[in-house]
């Protein structure tokens, strides 16, 4: 009905007249807002997908912005070349070079041009003006095929700002066939480190990179013996070079080297979810037993009454930690249980509404004109006890999104679901509190108060506004 | 023991919407032993200046002007803290409304009573007991029945003991807001009897505040009418009732039905009070009047003294020896 | 008297108790403790008249008319409208002979859902018996109900909340809601009682109107014997769950028969201050009607009781045409209404 629409815009209006008026009100709401839109926008505001990109810095990287603190102001910041186009071919010596794929992988086909020796280099250079750094890694995939005869050679040498060349590895002779094999150079390598002349327990990254300048890595290629008839190609795969950096990002990563402002803003996302998922379900439940039960009365009441005593009676936690045992750790197994444990306060608060509103006047009046129950209940209570279900709904969330992050937090999340609680259990689980990783354990903490401050501030001011909205009459 | 003089009163209710003028200029004086009724309909201002008398106001409530002189002290320069230890309860105290629901179920009525002596007089326990069971006595309540609760009351009982509560401190005006408008016609007799044999025994003053003339007729020697929050009329009461001047009063009283009078149809006073952010300009009650002319929809008049002595009334239609237009309302 | 066509509703024996809780006590010992609200009551009421049900707080009136409606389920009795006895009627006979009977009551700041506006308000009768079918007859029968009640132009109250009306007009509104389904008779408990008494006669008058041109037959319950012999044609008597007296409002009053409607009576206060006189003639309060006295249930209080009184419960009889008393000293009442009367009038003159 046209007229019913009017009415409910112009009552909300006055809600929000009045909640408008209500600093602790409109400060819960700011609170909500910021994190409804971390919630919402996770994808524009995060890169990284929280669970599967590891190793995006080194573990336990402190944040980017700790670089304004004089300690960390050179701290090694990630060096990161991820993909074959990122080097630069400097010497081309008699070869043909074609891009392929192999398989997923996009690869480039290296052979020579014509009779004679084939030479190819390419090249991967930075700017590194931090610290040194504690290690460093290189991958380069690659393999060679060449007719009898043919023979190849491949070497990786990093040359440093003032010119010294080191020779972190060279192939032997490669004839016939060299399978595909991803070579790595690795700063922590004891092998690699004696070569080189270094104690085998030197930090071979600070050794190597200690200056300030430009580094360039060299892929070296060598093709010797092709003519006319006979062929060979190296095919080199997709070649990665990393310094992992001490600084990453807007909250820095967790053990495994993964972005804990991902994890953070995804798990707003779930912690959000799962609080207004569990409360709608629990205020329905909640409502449609206390209507049910207030209206009605009777036996009906001192059953569904009975129920909520019993469950209320329940310790949540042990149970809780069964079911999860017993069904297995979901998410959506965990929100319908935390709900089957929540909605008992609402139905008491409907229930008690519903009982004065049963003998208020104009109930009499439907029941004078012939109305039945279901037509009173829906009619006359449902819409009087919306308000204060309202603020009863507001409220129950936090404790919902705190129910969940407990469970996360001892270990009966949802292993694929990124959450808040997630987050301090790994946190607890590899050492942060000992590391005092402050950036890891802080965020999901804070969070979770502010947020659950944010829903109480809003759910009181609700509360009082509805309330008294009810009184009068 | 003093009168009391209240000069050009005026209290504000601050509200969103702009200041509520609930009490708008009212004067009376009260002799020592005299009652005074104050009547009117819901939203004229007589509660709220029973209120403002013993400065119960709600927070909003604010004095805004006039003088409220008890014998040769001025109330309204007194601090709250004073004006509770000095005024309230002792000198003045107040029966609300529906108080008999006010008694705290869990102690007796007695202990209650003897509390209240205890908070404002320096007595002791025992004193005071033996004080309450002598004011329970003279509300006409058996005080062998100091020890029992307050549901062990009725109704009508109850009452009486919050006004034996009232008079704990020995105060000199007691204001009764709506004393008997819960209860029924033979309990409200009993009450208002209790009431006026008290007032006699005491030598009481009191303003009761009621929208029933009837409870005003039978227990008052002044009555003031209120309308917009204004006295529009002011006399002895025998003279205001059975020769009403204003046309409002004249309205009130026709509307109340008189059992021994012949059947006739109910009357009443057509639309409804005005709003007390925004009263009407001119004399308030003109949209209502049915002798309404031009000059009583631009002139406020005065509350003045026309015709017999004491007897004042605020209308420019009754001339000045007291003659008034007889209004018939249907 | 032909009686029969024209009265429009008969109760024969109404009985209404509300049972208490039992102690286990009671349990084993089978008893039923209950509140005896109406308990054994007999009146009738004709076509197009006021009949008034008189009587204080605790006395039954209310009970009466609400069990009338079945708001309360008769424990007892029959309640026989134009031939039917409602008391029998199933769930669905007694829907639709809601649109004949329908009941205004006390309190107009809570007879209205504060989320609904006018309309609804007043239209939600016909949604509830299935009449509103046709929008524009809902609207119709809405506009007319409002103008009924004097709420004219409708369109301007219809689109409003009660919160935005006064007392006055939420009752009339209250009106409006029961007239929407042109009923025979409507149950008015204590309509103006919670209305400035400047503005209780319009809705009367409204009441008086619509009973005149529309043959409505009205019940109204009220505390107010004052207002009660000006509004109605007859008047019962209500004490402790039964009545004491009826008979038409102006005998009642001249020459009430019982010593509790003659103590009502002296009760009421009068608006004239030179008659002075407050009357505490009967002793205490209504008596707890989950216990009531035995014999006449007055009889604790009453100043002519007997040990009669005590022991036996004094029937309804008619000691005038018309004018029935329950009382075995209706003559020492009489005698001693006489008495009273002479030592007023003795010292008003």
């Amino acid at each position: 009905m046209s007229t019913n629409t009017r009415k409910r815009k112009s009552a909300l209006r006055e809600v929000w007249d009045e909640y408008k008026r209500s600093p602790q009100g409109m400060f819960g709401l700011v609170l909500f807002l910021i994190f409804l839109f971390i919630g919402v926008g996770a994808p524009l505001l995060t890169p990284y997908d929280p669970l599967e990109d590891r190793g995006l810095a080194d573990s336990m990287a402190r944040p980017a912005w700790m670089r304004f603190f004089p300690k960390y102001r050179n701290a090694p910041v990630t060096v990161d070349a991820l993909s074959l186009r990122d080097w630069n071919v400097t010497v081309e010596e008699n070869v043909r070079l074609e891009w392929g794929q192999r398989g997923e992988e996009e690869v480039l086909f290296v052979s020579p041009a014509g009779p004679g020796p084939a030479r190819f280099v390419m090249e991967y250079s930075f700017d590194y003006h931090s610290d040194p750094p504690d290690t460093f890694i290189l991958q380069v995939p690659y393999s060679f095929e060449g007719d009898t005869g043919v023979t190849g050679r491949a070497a990786i040498v990093l040359v440093d700002p003032s010119g010294d060349e080191y020779r972190m590895w060279e192939s032997r002779v490669m004839r016939n066939q060299v399978r595909w094999t991803t070579q790595r150079v690795d700063s922590r390598d004891m092998q690699l480190k004696t070569r080189l002349g270094f104690r085998p327990l030197a930090n071979l990254a600070h050794e190597l990179i200690d200056e300030k300048g430009e580094y360039r890595f060299l892929l070296q290629f060598e093709i010797d013996g092709a003519d006319d008839e006979k062929g060979a190609t190296v095919t080199v795969g997709q070649s990665r070079f990393r310094i992992p950096g001490r600084l990453h990002g807007p909250l820095g990563t967790d053990h495994l080297g993964a972005d804990l402002w991902a994890q953070f803003v995804y798990g707003t996302r779930t912690s959000l979810t799962i609080g207004f998922i569990v409360a709608a379900l629990a205020v329905v439940v909640g409502t449609l037993v206390g209507i049910v039960s207030g209206y009605f009365g009777g036996w009906v009441d001192e059953l569904l009454m009975r129920l909520v005593d019993v469950l209320i009676a329940i310790p949540f936690l042990p149970i809780l930690i069964v079911f999860v045992a017993v069904v297995g750790k979901s998410i959506s197994t965990l929100v319908v249980l935390v709900a089957i444990f929540s909605w008992m306060s609402i139905a008491r608060l409907v229930r008690s509404q519903t009982l004065t509103l049963r003998e208020r006047t104009f109930v009499e009046a439907a029941r004078a004109a012939g109305a039945g129950p279901r037509y009173i209940m829906k009619t006359h209570i449902l819409p009087n006890v919306l308000g204060l279900v309202f603020a009863a709904l507001v409220l129950l969330i936090p404790s919902a999104i705190v129910t969940e992050a407990t469970l996360s937090f001892l270990g009966f999340g949802d292993p694929r679901v990124p959450t808040w609680g997630r987050m301090l259990q790994n946190a607890k689980s590899f050492g942060a509190f000992t590391e005092l990783a402050w950036w890891w354990i802080l965020p999901p903490g804070l969070a979770l108060t502010i947020l659950a401050m944010a829903f109480v501030f809003i759910g009181n001011t609700l509360d009082d506004i509805l309330n008294r909205r009810s009184s009068e009459r | 023991m003093g009168r009391l003089v209240v000069s050009d009163l005026q209290m504000h209710y601050k509200t969103r919407k702009g200041n509520v003028r609930a009490v708008d200029k009212v004067s009376f004086t009260l002799e020592p032993g005299r009652a005074l009724g104050v009547v009117g309909e819901s939203g004229c201002g007589k509660s709220s200046l029973g209120l403002t008398l013993l400065r119960l106001l709600p927070k909003n409530g604010e004095v805004v002007g006039g003088s409220i002189r008890l014998g040769d002290q001025e109330l309204l320069q007194l601090t709250d803290e004073e004006f509770r230890k000095n005024v309230r309860w002792t000198k003045m105290s107040m029966v609300f409304q529906g108080a008999m629901n006010a008694l705290n179920p869990v102690l007796t009525v007695g202990s209650q009573i003897a509390e209240a002596i205890v908070a404002h007089e320096q007595t002791s326990k025992k004193e005071a007991a033996a004080r309450a069971r002598q004011l329970l006595e003279m509300v006409g309540i058996n005080p062998d029945r100091y020890h029992h609760y307050p549901h062990q009351f009725s109704g009508g009982m109850k009452q009486r003991a919050v006004i034996a509560m009232a008079l704990a401190c020995n105060p000199q005006i007691v204001i009764a807001d709506e004393p008997t408008t819960a209860l029924d016609v033979m309990v409200q007799a009993q009450v208002l009897k209790a009431m006026a044999d008290l007032r006699e025994r005491l030598g009481l003053s009191m303003i009761l505040v009621s929208h029933d003339l009837s409870v005003v007729a039978q227990t008052c020697d002044d009555v003031a009418v209120m309308y917009a929050g204004r006295i529009v009329e002011y006399g002895p009461v025998e003279e205001v009732f059975t020769n009403p001047l204003h046309p409002y009063t004249q309205g009130l009283t026709q509307a109340f039905p008189d059992i021994d009078a012949e059947r006739a149809p109910i009357v009443s006073i057509p639309g409804t009070p005005p709003n007390l952010i925004n009263p009407p300009a001119g004399c308030r009650f003109h949209p209502r009047c049915p002798l309404a002319d031009e000059a009583c929809r631009r002139i406020d008049p005065e509350l003045a003294e026309k015709g017999r002595a004491g007897h004042k009334v605020a209308c420019l239609k009754v001339s000045d020896d007291g003659q008034a237009a007889e209004v018939k309302f249907a | 008297m032909n009686q029969q066509n024209d009265v429009l509703l008969e109760v024969r024996g109404l009985v209404k108790h509300f049972p208490l809780r039992r102690s286990l006590k009671q349990v084993l010992q089978g008893q039923r403790p209950a509140v005896r609200a109406v308990d054994g009551v007999d009146f009738f009421v004709r076509r197009g008249e006021i009949f008034g049900l008189v009587g204080e707080s605790g006395s039954g009136k209310t009970t009466t008319g609400r069990t009338l409606l079945r708001l309360d389920e008769p424990t007892a009795g029959q309640i026989i409208f134009d031939g039917q006895d409602i008391a029998r009627l199933d769930a669905e006979g007694m829907r639709k002979l809601r649109r004949r009977m329908q009941i205004v009551f006390q309190d107009p700041y809570d007879s209205m859902n504060p989320n609904m506006d006018v309309f609804s308000i007043v239209a939600e009768p016909l949604r509830i018996q299935g009449l509103d079918k046709d929008p524009e007859e809902v609207e119709r029968r809405v506009v007319q109900a409002l103008e009924d009640v004097e709420l004219t132009p409708a369109e301007e109250y219809m689109y409003r909340y009660p919160k935005e009306l006064s007392g006055g007009q939420r009752q009339r509104i209250a009106i409006a809601r029961a007239l929407v389904l042109e009923p025979d008779f409507i149950v008015a408990d204590e309509p103006v009682s919670m209305l400035d008494v400047s503005i209780r006669g319009e809705i009367l008058k409204i009441l008086m109107r619509l009973v005149k041109e529309r043959g409505l037959s009205l019940l109204f319950i009220t505390h107010d014997l004052a207002l009660a012999r000006h509004f109605c044609d007859r008047v019962a008597v209500m004490y402790l769950g039964q009545i004491v007296e009826y008979s038409d409002s102006n005998s009642l009053v001249k020459r009430p028969h019982h010593p509790y409607t003659q103590a009502l009576m002296r009760a009421v206060l009068s608006t004239d201050p030179r008659r002075k006189h407050i009357y505490t003639g009967l002793k205490g309060e209504i008596p707890n009607p989950a216990n009531p006295p035995s014999g006449c249930r007055l009889h604790p209080r009453c100043p002519l009781a007997t040990d009669l009184c005590k022991q036996q419960a004094p029937e309804l009889t008619e000691h005038a045409p018309g004018h029935w008393a329950a009382c075995h000293h209706v003559e020492r009442s009489l005698a001693q209404l006489a008495e009273q009367r002479r030592e007023a009038a003795g010292s008003a003159g």
